[in-house]
């Protein structure tokens, strides 16, 4: 029987893995139509990493085990995420009540790793943007688990993929606006976690107002391909958790459902593109007061349910 | 969307636009915070009239007309002219920051729920958001208040002040007077025109807005 | 009728002071207007007391006898501006038109029993009385005006929303809420406890504001430092009074529905925090208007304290709300001579008034004595009645505390201001930038401060029945605001 469902959960398990980069390559295509060009290829970014594990891997001499172990740890605490966040199908792979303090964790621990392998290999650059970093990431994560607690509450569960379920159906029609702000505090969180506009530029090429490139300019080969496709994991994690908040599917059967997802998550790609073509990066000293709008957003939305539940 | 939804979401959002007047320092973009949380209220009387499926009467036209014309458009326009007028466009360097301010703003929104669940009201209202959100836009208001330097913010702070005392006369829309609610709006209104000729001399006197200014009479 | 001419008629002569082409016609337009209220006022008393019912406004005991001192003070202010204005004031239309508006809206206020009309009329006497501070113009004015426009403006808006709360409570009994104070009164036991406290506590704070109590008295000083002495009599005298009789408004209603000893306890407290207050910056102040401002937030403290000590301290402060209007025109009036003489606010270069100017000298001495509470003034009964209704009811903390305060402020204003009236005269006084005041002006203004004064100090010495009578019909009815006859009404609709 779990041999069975390990099984069936291949093919779903298959397109999760492939599907990131096209995710990325989704944004960029938008970003180009708005500017009238016509963009790198669909499959720019399978290339790029392609290229990339091809090639051999430098290490500075100053650096040690923490700065070879960064990407790894990083993109082994995401994979182990996506187990257990629902991404196409309602049910994760994996899965157990209080498994959404682990998720948030396990995002932790990636970023942890990501900053320290920074601040390895001592260069003021990279420590500056790991500052960046922590601090942002630091701020976004009351949103993320208040928005969190909101849907526990919400939905009287501490699992991920029943939090993120059909149940969520009742709690959208009761507490509406509630479940609104928690979508708004996600998208933030979102934009400030995976470093798109208006947090971060990825496309920008200055180090002082980089963040999240800046941390990684000295990765090479292999480990920065392993980066670059943790980065789109991330996007495809936070972006499953977003579209499972906002559209709650009941009842759907599975062949509509699961592509349903795919093309939820594409629309949310291509929304992100429109955020950084429409956008300009804020000010750094502006991001903390959005990440505490999000944090606000989310903790009004807390105590609407709490209110309503109540009563 | 049937009204009692309509109602708790124009609420959250009043919430959330006296939250977003403590994060915003252009000055032009707060008015229009303010206009726009006004225009919310306006709709409110008639929403929480046709709840109980009547048609709304004249009271709640009335009240909902005069919040429009004093509250969406005159006094914006007011504030706006003496916006554009002067040299003053952003609040600068506040008493509490930007970020900080939002947070005890957060704080005392959450506050305000808290104290709400210790007020039950005798009878059963429109929206159970009523009291609390009448109680946190009060204190948005008040701390925009004192947290800010720019007169045209403090006068605007009074206003979300009063917004807040608005919604909680919603809850009374039935057993009060017409001629009471425009009694107080047309106070409200005289009230923003003197500070209006205040802040104006005020400019005049002193070149600017900053109310830090105003210093001089304090106990030696 | 005589209610609506109590509004009219100071509305009408404010109209005429707005058209009238020349100085002296307006200032005749003003004075008439308020010797005219102060008729007004006079024939009231003689109509049938019968109280009032209902109905959204009536002349009830405590607003009558509110009016009365109010329109005494404006009647005083109003001769004795005729010796204070000068040439040069700008747009003297819009000054005189205001005052009399501020008349017109406190009149309103006293006779209003509906609390939303009180509301309104309180804010409008806010708004006209605005622009009467920023009148002398410049940067120290324009910062008091700001400051009394948006502590008032919040404090106003509390009381309001203290208002609604009570609203709310009265919904717990029927589908209409009729706020006026009878009403309520009535049908107090039906009052949501819960609401009404919050409401009362609210009120108590908006109005407290309005009337400068600490900790929300800080527009005090700098409001009545730096508008024209006369005007800062009509506040201290008569617009305070205004925002008091709202208060007790809400008391009244507190009372009946047997939240009195709330109300009472937190009376007490910010009536003793503000005389605490006034104590602290009395001592050691060095501007003449500002103390007297203080000494102003002192006395408003012991208002609310008498009223919170029940029956006995009520009768003491409807007595000290009487004296307190004597007194404070008094004192800014004389406070107003003196700025005229000297041209300076400080009460350093403040000396020998007796030598420059012996009536003035002795008015003050007089005026001080009576600010501090010394016999026979009126204020030294009043107090000496709120020690021992303390004493009555055991508050042995309260009174010890009032005590004391009181004892600071004395030694305080004393040692502030008694060298203003002995002592040299400044020796080389540098040429002020006025002229001093020709002889009619000083008597004008000396007599007006002179006959206060000698009220105080009659009615002090000897109470005549109708005045004692006005006074205890006035406590009377705090703590029972249903008229006898309605009360019998009401329990006779209900028997069948």
């Amino acid at each position: 029987m779990s041999v069975l469902r390990a099984l069936a959960a291949v093919p779903e398990a298959v397109v999760v893995l492939a599907l990131p980069p096209l995710l990325l390559s989704i944004i960029a295509k938008t970003k180009a139509w708005f500017a009238g060009r016509v963009g790198p290829p669909w499959l720019q970014p399978y290339y790029d990493l392609y290229k990339l594990l091809r090639k051999g891997v430098v290490y500075s001499r100053t650096t040690t085990w923490v700065f070879r172990a960064g990407p790894i740890v990083n993109l082994a605490a995401l994979l182990t995420a996506a187990t257990l966040i629902p991404i196409l199908t309602p049910g994760a792979l994996l899965g157990f009540a209080g498994d959404v303090i682990l998720v948030a964790y396990l995002l932790a621990l990636g970023r942890m790793f990501a900053v320290l392998a920074a601040l390895d290999t001592g260069s003021s650059f990279e420590g500056m943007g790991a500052s960046r970093e922590a601090t942002f990431g630091t701020m976004s994560e009351p949103a993320l688990f208040l928005s969190f607690i909101v849907m526990a509450i919400a939905t009287r569960s501490l699992q991920l993929s029943e939090m993120l379920g059909p149940q969520l159906a009742g709690p959208w029609s009761t507490i509406g606006p509630a479940m609104l702000l928690v979508v708004g505090a996600l998208l933030i969180v979102l934009l400030t976690e995976t470093c798109r506009v208006p947090v971060d530029d990825p496309a920008t090429h200055l180090e002082l107002t980089m963040i999240h490139e800046v941390m990684v300019l000295d990765h090479s080969g292999p480990d920065f391909a392993f980066i670059l496709y943790g980065a789109a994991l991330k996007f495809l994690l936070l972006g499953s958790i977003l579209v499972h908040a906002a559209l709650p599917h009941t009842g759907w059967p599975a062949w509509v459902d699961a592509p349903m997802r795919l093309v939820e998550l594409a629309a949310l790609a291509g929304i992100v593109g429109v955020v950084e073509s429409s956008m300009a990066r804020l000010r750094l000293n502006r991001v903390p007061l959005m990440l505490a709008g999000a944090t606000v957003l989310a903790s009004l939305a807390a105590v609407l349910t709490l209110t309503r539940s109540a009563a | 969307m049937s009204p009692q939804t309509a109602i708790d979401a124009a609420l959250v959002l009043v919430t959330l636009l006296g939250l977003g007047m403590l994060a915003v320092s252009r000055l032009a973009t707060l008015v229009r915070f303010f206009a726009l949380q006004s225009l919310l209220l306006a709709f409110l009387p008639l929403a929480e009239e046709s709840m109980h499926g009547e048609v709304p009467g004249m009271h709640g036209f009335l009240i909902a007309g005069g919040t429009l014309a004093l509250k969406v458009i005159l006094i914006p326009y007011i504030l706006s002219r003496l916006i554009r007028t002067g040299e003053v466009h952003r609040e600068i360097e506040p008493f509490i920051g930007f970020t900080a301010s939002v947070f005890i703003g957060a704080l005392l929104v959450i506050g305000s729920f808290a104290v709400a669940t210790r007020l039950p009201l005798p009878t059963e209202p429109a929206s159970r958001l009523i009291v609390p959100v009448a109680l946190s836009t009060l204190s948005l208001g008040l701390l925009t208040l004192v947290s800010r330097l720019k007169a045209i913010t403090q006068v605007l702070g009074f206003l979300v002040l009063e917004n807040g005392v608005f919604i909680l006369g919603l809850l009374l829309l039935k057993q009060t007077p017409l001629l009471l609610e425009l009694g107080i709006l047309l106070d409200l209104f005289v009230g923003v025109f003197i500070m209006a000729i205040v802040v104006y001399h005020i400019r005049r006197e002193f070149d600017h807005m900053d109310t830090h200014l105003l210093d001089a009479l304090k106990e030696s | 009728m005589t209610l609506l001419l109590l509004v009219l008629v100071p509305l009408a002569f404010g109209a005429l002071c707005l058209v009238l082409p020349t100085s002296p016609l307006r200032l005749a337009a003003m004075v008439t207007g308020a010797l005219a209220h102060l008729t007004v006022t006079a024939w009231s008393w003689l109509e049938t007391d019968a109280p009032p019912t209902s109905g959204l406004v009536g002349l009830d005991p405590v607003g009558h006898l509110f009016l009365t001192l109010i329109s005494v003070l404006f009647a005083a202010t109003s001769v004795y501006f005729i010796g204070y204005h000068r040439k040069r004031l700008v747009s003297q239309r819009v000054f005189l038109a205001c005052i009399l508006a501020l008349l017109a809206a406190l009149s309103a206020l006293c006779m209003s029993q509906h609390l939303g009309l009180l509301w309104v009329a309180l804010e409008t006497a806010s708004l006209a009385a605005t622009p009467l501070i920023y009148f002398r113009l410049g940067a120290r004015a324009l910062e008091a005006t700001w400051k009394f426009l948006l502590m008032n403006s919040v404090g106003v808006a509390l009381a309001l929303l203290g208002i609604f709360c009570v609203a709310i409570a009265a919904t717990r009994d029927s589908d209409t809420v009729e706020l006026t104070v009878a009403t309520l009164a009535l049908h107090a036991a039906n009052l949501d406890p819960v609401w009404l406290r919050v409401g009362f506590l609210l009120a108590l704070i908006g109005f407290g504001t309005k009337m400068g109590l600490a900790p929300l008295h800080s527009w005090k000083p700098d409001a009545y430092g730096e508008a024209p002495p006369p005007i800062a009599a009509l506040f201290a005298g008569g617009v305070t009074l205004g925002a008091f009789a709202g208060i007790l408004r809400m008391f009244q209603v507190c009372s009946a529905a047997g939240l009195g000893a709330f109300a009472g306890s937190w009376l007490i407290v910010f009536g003793l925090l503000s005389i605490a207050t006034a104590a602290v910056f009395v001592v050691g102040n060095n501007d003449y208007r500002r103390l007297l401002a203080y000494t102003s937030v002192e006395h408003m403290g012991v208002l609310v304290i008498g009223v919170g000590l029940g029956a006995a301290g009520s009768y003491a402060s409807m007595l000290h709300a009487m004296h307190n209007m004597l007194n404070k025109g008094a004192t800014f009036f004389l406070a107003g001579f003196i700025w005229r003489l000297f041209q300076t606010n400080e009460i350093d270069d403040v000396r020998g008034l007796l030598t420059r100017s012996p009536l003035a000298g002795v008015l003050l001495l007089a005026a001080l004595c009576a600010t501090c509470g010394l016999p026979p003034f009126g204020m030294f009964f009043s107090e000496l009645g709120i020690v021992l209704a303390a004493a009555q009811h055991g508050r042995w903390w309260a009174l010890g505390l009032f005590v004391l305060t009181l004892a600071v402020v004395f030694v305080g204003v004393m040692t502030a201001m008694l060298p203003m009236v002995f002592g040299d005269p400044p020796e080389k006084a540098s040429p002020p930038a006025e002229s001093p005041p020709e002889r009619w002006r000083r008597h004008t203004m000396l007599g007006a401060a002179a006959a206060l004064l000698a009220l105080g100090f009659g009615l002090g010495a000897y109470q005549p029945a109708g005045v004692r009578d006005a006074l205890v019909r006035a406590a009377d009815a705090l703590s029972n605001p249903v008229p006898q006859h309605v009360a019998l009404a009401a329990k006779a609709e209900v028997r069948p």
